[in-house]
């Protein structure tokens, strides 16, 4: 069984979250349609250790997950707005 | 001129058992079922509590809101403490379920207090199918049907757990009834009837089944 820690909830089963998508900063209002384009539409597919939204299904919990995409490891997860722990390679 | 009846979200569902009904806070439910002895505590009893009246508040605000008004207020995230016959559950950081008991008024009154409004406190709807899971073999029943660790729970640890059964979203915690072990389990009421069947189909498997409010609550027995 995958596991997942919830900062909130502790460590569950990873049925009990949804993927959100990476963390990607959002270009200026002042950005031309090209920019925008790429923003909407493109993602990055490069492996490596990423940012990513995750949300705890049962409690309804949006919180911030580092993970190595190359080797599917979560490293760390904490809320928004809250300092990211230290990198323990406990959270899954 | 009409009164409004409050239905339980397991209104359908229990009525083909043929329960006897009592009215709790304004809504039927099943007092006693046909047959029902009291085997169950030795074995799991399922019992419909969504009678019992519920508010629901979050924001930053929340806890201030609630100690303002003298409402025990739980420290730690996830988890929860008596409040006269009811009880006050601390849900993550900043949202609070707070049920009441049988006889007691006291979510009436808060819920009527949210819809004044006050920056910072959000009234959350709260239309739970709550059910009372109770018995000496009731963890066989979470075991089957929840990812989450009960068995190293006690009543005592006051413990909140988000998490998932069968499926369905819910809210969990132990709360005793004497020295049967129970836990009181809330999810959304439209998931009621397929939670229900469910956990009453591994109860009966496990020799047990459903349970009128009057067994568990002896406050509702008269």
């Amino acid at each position: 069984m995958k596991l997942l820690r919830c900062p909130v909830n502790g460590v569950r089963p990873v049925s009990e979250f949804a993927y959100g998508g990476e963390i990607r900063s959002m270009p200026a209002d002042t950005c031309s349609d090209i920019e925008w384009a790429h923003y909407v539409f493109n993602r990055s597919g490069v492996p490596g250790v990423k940012v990513e939204w995750w949300y705890h299904i049962a409690s309804g919990t949006w919180f911030h997950a580092e993970r190595d995409t190359v080797t599917d490891r979560v490293l760390r997860t904490w809320l928004p707005g809250d300092l990211p722990p230290a990198a323990d390679g406990k959270a899954a | 001129m009409t009164a409004t009846m409050r239905t339980s979200p397991l209104a359908v569902a229990v009525a083909g058992r043929k329960p006897e009904l009592r009215e709790v806070h304004g809504m039927p439910v099943p007092a006693r079922f046909p047959g029902e002895r009291d085997t169950w505590k030795a074995t799991i009893g399922i019992c419909d509590v969504s009678a019992l009246v519920r508010a629901g508040l979050k924001g930053p605000g929340a806890e201030a809101w609630l100690a303002a008004r003298n409402v025990p207020v739980p420290a730690a995230a996830n988890s929860w403490t008596h409040a006269g016959g009811g009880l006050v559950a601390r849900l993550a950081r900043t949202e609070f379920l707070i049920e009441d008991g049988c006889d007691d008024v006291a979510a009436a009154r808060l819920r009527a207090e949210l819809q004044a409004g006050e920056p910072g406190v959000y009234p959350v709807i709260r239309q739970d199918c709550a059910l009372a899971l109770a018995g000496a073999a009731v963890n066989e029943l979470l075991v089957q049907t929840c990812n989450a660790d009960f068995a190293s729970q006690s009543a005592a640890d006051s413990i909140v757990t988000l998490t998932q059964m069968v499926g369905v979203s819910v809210t969990v915690l132990r709360d005793d009834r004497g020295t049967v072990p129970c836990y009181r389990v809330w999810c959304d009421g439209t998931m009621g009837p397929y939670f229900w069947e469910t956990l009453i189909g591994i109860a009966e498997e496990l020799g047990g089944g459903p349970v009128g409010i009057a067994s568990l609550f002896a406050d509702t027995a008269t």
